[in-house]
């Protein structure tokens, strides 16, 4: 692993130069809201932020993305793709969490069973330069509690990590090394760079308050599909979808037909288990027909089915869904709740 | 406010204790500052986890029309002498007691269903407004004292007057004391800078057509379509809305510029006559899109066409939904001219 020293004051700059060369995403102030937007000439990313609001799964997980395109005609129905594939890109700034959410994707989206080549291609294309969480963001993070860590490099090509007056650059991966080629010369990183790391590493991990029953909850789940808990918890909710829009790990999809006279396109859209229409069938019944089941479904995906398919939790713990569900539904109360039972 | 809050516990104990109401929607404290969450008491015992504060700031009609309906829902299959009825007490200040005004107008379940504690209002703290007095750093504890909002940050203590964090709609509200009620607690609230409540949309509708449209437009492309704002509405009941109905399909599902906008057009036409501006909407948006502009609008017009307020009083017919020999219909019949 290559490892180098930034200065501070040159990070933006090395940023942009690589905007030159190819398309980057990167945390930018928009109103009263953090997103990750396409970083152009004369735009400054921002390196000391919390965390954007949205997670940054749009990336490869588009909200809406086209599989196809067809079109009737007097010979029949003729089918295109969609373009030529994603661009080559950098994601400069995710957190931790939102690189490790990524590891999780893949477990979905790029498995021995199944191979979603809309999300491959993207994902393959894409440079992830993750920012070390030397402070946690905020109170409401519990990464530790989900097999996190706020300095972990899962899920990120390059990792920066914040040492004061520069930054430690790691080169974590074969695709962040052929990035280094394009950042330029940059001083080779020294032992005490890497000691100054270790120690804020810990002192991160250390300064995290909010912990969570994670995994401690599995066996109870494994049990308790019916037990009366389940009737305690969406009775505020309002079946909005912020908390699995913004959501890092949610990745359930609807598929429809979208007809404009004789032009058709096959889109893929973000759908939540929050809302009614989410387990509707096509014969009118629905296996989910309450908020509460929904609501059993969002814990148990993560918490548990997730877990037995593919040995880990679905949640990085970002806290999103806690700070920004409109009627304060908090998943970390909901978790612990249940490991008191 | 204190003094309001232990009468409504007492208020809300007695009414569960003497069997009066199955159950009661007010508020509880949240796991985070500056919130508080819907609550559903149905044990006497639990009364005393009723709050009542400046972050009470959700409209809990929508609550009550969604037990009500649930409850019916319910009861179809049962024998006509077993059918049982639900009443659900609701701690509600003025413009929650207008959207149930809207609610009994239009037929969604009897008086007698339902048992209002009206609560005096001195306006609910917006979230984003606190947000960004502090510029953006996270808010670790919030009290309000007095006149002033103090508040813990990550970079510090702040104290910040309270009336620079009231959510706008609060505070040129006319209806800060509750339009309906059984049962009152606390004293009248004093009035609001009423005289200003359509400076915004004045300013607004100034503007030339292509900057209220760039607004708009702008304003849209922040949403996310997770519908926190159609299903925190009171207004917003339909059994299915029709941005999820398929056959026909009136509005597209992805993110497509126009479908964002047809949904929210649409939604906030529906608003006409039945906003009550209880600011619902944009306080549960994750997106902060500013959808007050555009009802505020939709309410001015009922206001200068009609001299009508939604759910202002519950003998005041809703003016689109009731038909009087003098109303203009010009509109209809000579539409160049009206226009």
């Amino acid at each position: 692993m290559e490892k180098r020293l930034i200065k501070k004051d040159a990070l933006s700059g090395i940023i942009n130069k690589l905007s030159e060369q190819m398309l980057v995403y990167a945390p930018v102030k928009d109103e009263d809201n953090v997103l990750f937007k396409v970083l152009e000439k004369g735009m400054e990313p921002l390196a000391d932020y919390s965390n954007t609001r949205n997670a940054p799964k749009n990336f490869f997980f588009p909200k809406t993305e086209t599989m196809m395109r067809y079109m009737r005609t007097e010979r029949g129905i003729e089918l295109s793709g969609e373009g030529e594939g994603a661009p080559e890109m950098v994601l400069f700034g995710v957190r931790p969490c939102d690189a490790r959410s990524f590891i999780l994707l893949d477990k979905v989206f790029d498995q021995e069973k199944y191979k979603d080549p809309y999300y491959i291609d993207k994902r393959e294309k894409t440079t992830i330069i993750s920012l070390a969480c030397v402070h946690p963001p905020y109170s409401t993070c519990f990464c530790t509690s989900v097999g996190g860590h706020p300095m972990s490099s899962e899920g990120a090509d390059v990792v920066l990590t914040d040492l004061g007056d520069k930054y430690l650059a790691e080169f974590v991966t074969p695709k962040g090394e052929k990035l280094l080629e394009k950042m330029g010369d940059l001083s080779k990183a020294d032992d005490a760079a890497e000691a100054t790391k270790e120690e804020l590493s810990k002192k991160s991990e250390e300064a995290i308050t909010s912990h969570v029953a994670g995994r401690e909850i599995k066996p109870w789940l494994d049990e308790n599909f019916e037990h009366p808990f389940w009737d305690t918890i969406h009775q505020s909710c309002l079946a909005c979808g912020t908390c699995t829009y913004l959501c890092p790990t949610c990745h359930c999809f609807d598929i429809s037909d979208e007809v404009k006279g004789s032009d058709g396109k096959r889109i893929r859209t973000w759908d939540s288990c929050m809302y009614w229409l989410f387990t509707k069938e096509t014969s009118g019944h629905n296996p989910r027909t309450s908020q509460k089941q929904r609501w059993r479904q969002r814990l148990m995906h993560k918490f548990k089915y997730f877990v037995d398919n593919f040995d880990a939790i679905a949640c990085v713990g970002c806290g999103r869904c806690v700070m920004y569900c409109p009627v304060n539904i908090d998943i970390r109360k909901i978790v612990n709740d249940i490991s008191k039972l | 406010m204190e003094n309001v809050e232990k009468q409504l516990r007492e208020e809300a104990k007695r009414l569960l204790a003497d069997k009066k109401v199955d159950v009661i929607v007010g508020y509880e404290e949240g796991t985070l500052p500056l919130q508080t969450v819907p609550c559903f008491i149905t044990n006497p015992d639990d009364a005393g986890k009723l709050v009542w504060n400046s972050f009470c700031s959700q409209n809990l009609a929508k609550y009550v029309h969604d037990i009500i309906h649930q409850h019916r829902e319910s009861q179809v299959r049962v024998k006509p002498e077993d059918k049982t009825r639900k009443v659900v007490g609701v701690v509600a200040r003025g413009c929650t007691t207008r959207s149930l005004v809207i609610h009994l107008q239009e037929r969604q379940y009897d008086r007698d269903e339902v048992v209002i504690i009206g609560v005096p209002c001195t306006g609910f703290v917006a979230k984003r407004k606190v947000s960004t007095l502090v510029d953006g750093k996270e808010i670790l504890e919030a009290a309000v004292n007095g006149d002033k909002i103090s508040v813990r940050t990550t970079s510090g203590d702040k104290d910040v007057p309270l009336k620079d964090v009231i959510a706008d709609n609060c505070l040129n509200c006319h209806f800060n004391n509750p339009v309906i009620s059984d049962i009152m607690v606390g004293n009248e609230a004093p009035p609001r800078d009423v005289d200003r409540e359509y400076d915004s949309v004045n300013k607004f509708e100034n503007l030339p057509l292509e900057e209220r449209w760039s607004y708009f437009t702008k304003e849209m492309e922040k949403c996310i379509r997770c519908y926190a704002c159609r299903n925190t509405c009171p207004s917003c009941y339909c059994k299915i809305c029709f941005v999820e109905q398929s056959q026909p399909a009136w509005v597209g599902t992805g993110d497509d510029p126009t479908d964002v906008q047809v949904f929210q057009i649409m939604r906030m036409f529906h608003m006409a006559g039945r906003c009550v501006d209880c600011g619902s909407c944009v306080e549960v948006c994750p997106m902060g899109v500013d959808l007050r502009n555009f009802l505020k609008k939709l309410d001015k017009d009922g206001f200068e066409l009609f001299a009508h307020k939604a759910g202002e009083s519950i003998d005041k017919p809703a003016p689109l939904s009731t038909f009087e020999m003098g109303d203009k219909e010009k509109f209809i019949f000579e539409p160049e001219s009206s226009s």
